[in-house]
């Protein structure tokens, strides 16, 4: 008799449990099917990729919840909240070659360093996702694992990686044509007064001041900078002037020695070469610019060169060369810096007419070539430009978004 | 810091940045003597920083520590200073050569994605808005990619500028100019802001807690020109013109 009575109280207990709940609001949460959390594809490891599939229950007034957790601490820390309806695999900004952008599947990416703070990747992971709907969880996914990891490859940047390849493969044709036949290179005005200069400072027997700037060997402006005083430390050795070469940086200095040194060789005057010629000053950029100010000041140059990377010191340069009558030819990338020479100097380069104008005095094929390198990306960048806009306004217009979405990623920068 | 410190530390601010002005007027000794200070304490700080910053924890900290990868940089390095040994000088090469290797391996790509794919993306992407752009701002847009290709003409060095092609490099440097000139207004800006600076410490030290610092090193130096030119200075310019 108690027996059947504790049996009726168990069917009862298990069959009003689940109804009372319901009653009540409170349901077991389903489940959300196909969640996975993998490494983050051609990343550096400091993320991971949660996908799970579109479901018929997201709609707007829904939203998904994401969980992560480190073995190491445990507990469930909360990462991302969206609307149900957003972040699918379509969000993920990788192009076309390297991401399937669909919208079947949610996708999203878990920044590590936000979420857990300073990780390594490799760190075992937890993660889980929740849908809420009005506060409530509608359905949760199961705990899964992952770990990311360094990827040795970036395919998103293949693009890039095609591109050098193909200014590569130009740059080494170019050389091979420049050493059969030359290549032509257009006038740059500026560069004839370099004779002019040296000429002057002959006839009136003072020296020439060539001011590297404040850049160190990796600058692009200081490399040209240095192919330029080659040239011009040649004719001043023909013309058996005088050639000073404060310094800012001790390595630049040593090239620029062995440069000059070469060039008076070449010239056929090694005799007249003197160490003293390139000089350091200081490593400290407005110490530099008052003692060459100074210098410049004080023994009135005929001539000042100021070719390389320059910065707020240009022009209380150029302007002290200015003041002390000397004629100036100016030269540098720095487009802020570009006024200053503009207004103090007789002549100045602008931009690439600095690394042009070393090619352009020395004919050397390697620079000549790269020259050319550099004036096939700007008709690539010329032509990309125009019919990019063409292109990309049609396909927007006829809503190909797939053909936009193409031309936008072979032109996608990192 | 006790009060006859702060007094002594304004009049050497206030006297550096009148002497350092001074060159405005004519080169003079106390320029050359700022000057030399400035050049001596600039390699002063310099090497502490070198010292304290890069030396010690980089390389001095991690040996002692017995982390001795640190030696490959540090050796590359100090290669760099055979260069004052002309006999062993071949050695520096092998630092200068890792030097200009990572330096091209960092800089291509990154020069490569900035210059080239930015330039074309960023000229590009307004126009996937096309179905809500204002006739304004699709004006914008086509100047914008309009003068990026007529500058990149301009700096186009495989063909003679003449013809069709001198007028459209022409349009280029219009862009440039305009470019130059916001630049230019741009700096000159915040330069007169350090100028503000210099004024507000002259300023500050021309007080009675700091004993007129600025006007009596003004007045001294004002005089100092006076004597000069009337003792024979400015007969020694005049027999040195500049041209």
């Amino acid at each position: 008799m108690t027996k059947n009575k504790i049996k009726a109280l168990i069917i009862l207990l298990l069959t009003a449990g689940p109804v009372l709940a319901v009653a009540g609001g409170k349901a077991a949460p389903g489940t959300i099917d196909g969640f996975t959390a993998v490494d983050m594809p051609y990343d550096a490891g400091a993320s991971v990729l949660l996908k799970w599939p579109v479901g018929p229950s997201d709609s707007a007034d829904a939203s998904y919840v994401v969980y992560g957790s480190s073995l190491a601490e445990g507990g469930w820390r909360k990462g991302e909240e969206f609307v149900a309806t957003a972040k699918t695999c379509k969000d993920i900004n990788l192009p076309f070659w390297a991401w399937d952008s669909g919208e079947a599947q949610h996708a999203l990416k878990v920044e590590l360093n936000t979420l857990f703070g300073d990780i390594p990747p490799g760190t075992p992971l937890k993660f889980k996702a929740q849908l809420l709907r009005k506060g409530s969880v509608e359905a949760e996914s199961p705990a899964v694992d992952a770990a990311s990891k360094s990827n040795w490859f970036r395919l998103d940047r293949l693009n890039n990686l095609l591109f050098l390849l193909v200014m590569i493969v130009i740059f080494f044709w170019a050389v091979s044509h420049a050493k059969r036949k030359g290549l032509f290179i257009r006038r740059i005005a500026g560069l004839d007064a370099i004779d002019e200069a040296i000429g002057r400072a002959t006839e009136m027997g003072k020296p020439i001041f060539y001011v590297p700037g404040i850049g160190t060997m990796s600058s692009i402006s200081t490399i040209a900078s240095a192919f330029i005083l080659g040239e011009v430390s040649k004719k001043v050795a023909q013309y058996d002037s005088d050639i000073k070469i404060p310094h800012y940086d001790p390595i630049v200095m040593t090239v620029c020695k062995e440069i000059v040194k070469q060039s008076y060789l070449e010239a056929g005057r090694p005799d007249s070469y003197r160490e003293d010629m390139n000089f350091f000053v200081s490593a400290d950029q407005f110490s530099y610019a008052a003692s060459v100010d100074g210098m410049i000041s004080r023994e009135k140059p005929a001539a000042c060169f100021f070719m390389g990377y320059f910065m707020a010191e240009s022009l209380l340069l150029a302007e002290v060369g200015a003041a002390s009558g000397a004629i100036q030819i100016a030269g540098t990338d720095i487009e802020s810096q570009l006024p200053f020479f503009f207004t103090a100097c007789d002549y100045t380069l602008i931009g690439e007419e600095l690394y042009a104008a070393g090619a352009y005095l020395s004919k050397e094929p390697m620079l000549v070539s790269a020259l050319k390198v550099q004036d096939f990306g700007k008709l690539v960048v010329m032509a990309s430009v125009s019919l990019g806009i063409v292109l990309v306004s049609l396909g927007t217009k006829l809503h190909w978004d797939f053909f936009v979405r193409v031309i936008l990623n072979l032109f996608k920068a990192y | 810091m006790s009060e006859t410190w702060m007094i002594a530390g304004g009049w050497m601010a206030a006297g550096l940045t009148i002497f350092l002005f001074s060159f405005l007027y004519r080169d003079n000794p106390f320029f050359k003597a700022a000057e030399h200070l400035y050049l001596g304490a600039g390699m002063g700080w310099w090497f502490q920083v070198y010292l304290f910053n890069i030396w010690k924890p980089k390389v001095w900290e991690p040996l002692l520590s017995g982390d001795f990868f640190v030696l490959i940089p540090a050796v590359l390095g100090l290669s760099l200073v055979t260069q004052f040994i002309p006999r062993i000088s071949w050695i520096s090469r092998y630092g200068f050569t890792f030097m200009m290797g990572y330096g091209a391996g960092l800089a291509i790509p990154a020069t490569l994605s900035t210059d080239f794919m930015s330039q074309i993306a960023g000229a590009i992407q307004p126009f996937t808005a096309l179905a809500t752009m204002t006739p304004m701002m699709i004006f914008n847009s086509l100047v914008v990619a309009g003068g990026t290709i007529c500058v990149l003409f301009y700096f186009f060095f495989s063909v003679e500028h003449k013809g069709a092609v001198k007028k459209i490099s022409n349009i280029g440097i219009y862009f440039l100019m305009i470019y130059f000139g916001a630049a230019f207004g741009n700096t000159v800006m915040a330069r007169f802001s350090l100028l503000y600076g210099r004024f507000d410490d002259l300023y500050t030290f021309s007080g009675a807690n700091y004993f007129y610092a600025s006007q009596i090193l003004l007045i001294a130096l004002v005089a100092y020109f006076i004597l000069h030119s009337f003792l024979g200075g400015k007969k020694t310019e005049e027999e040195e013109p500049a041209h």
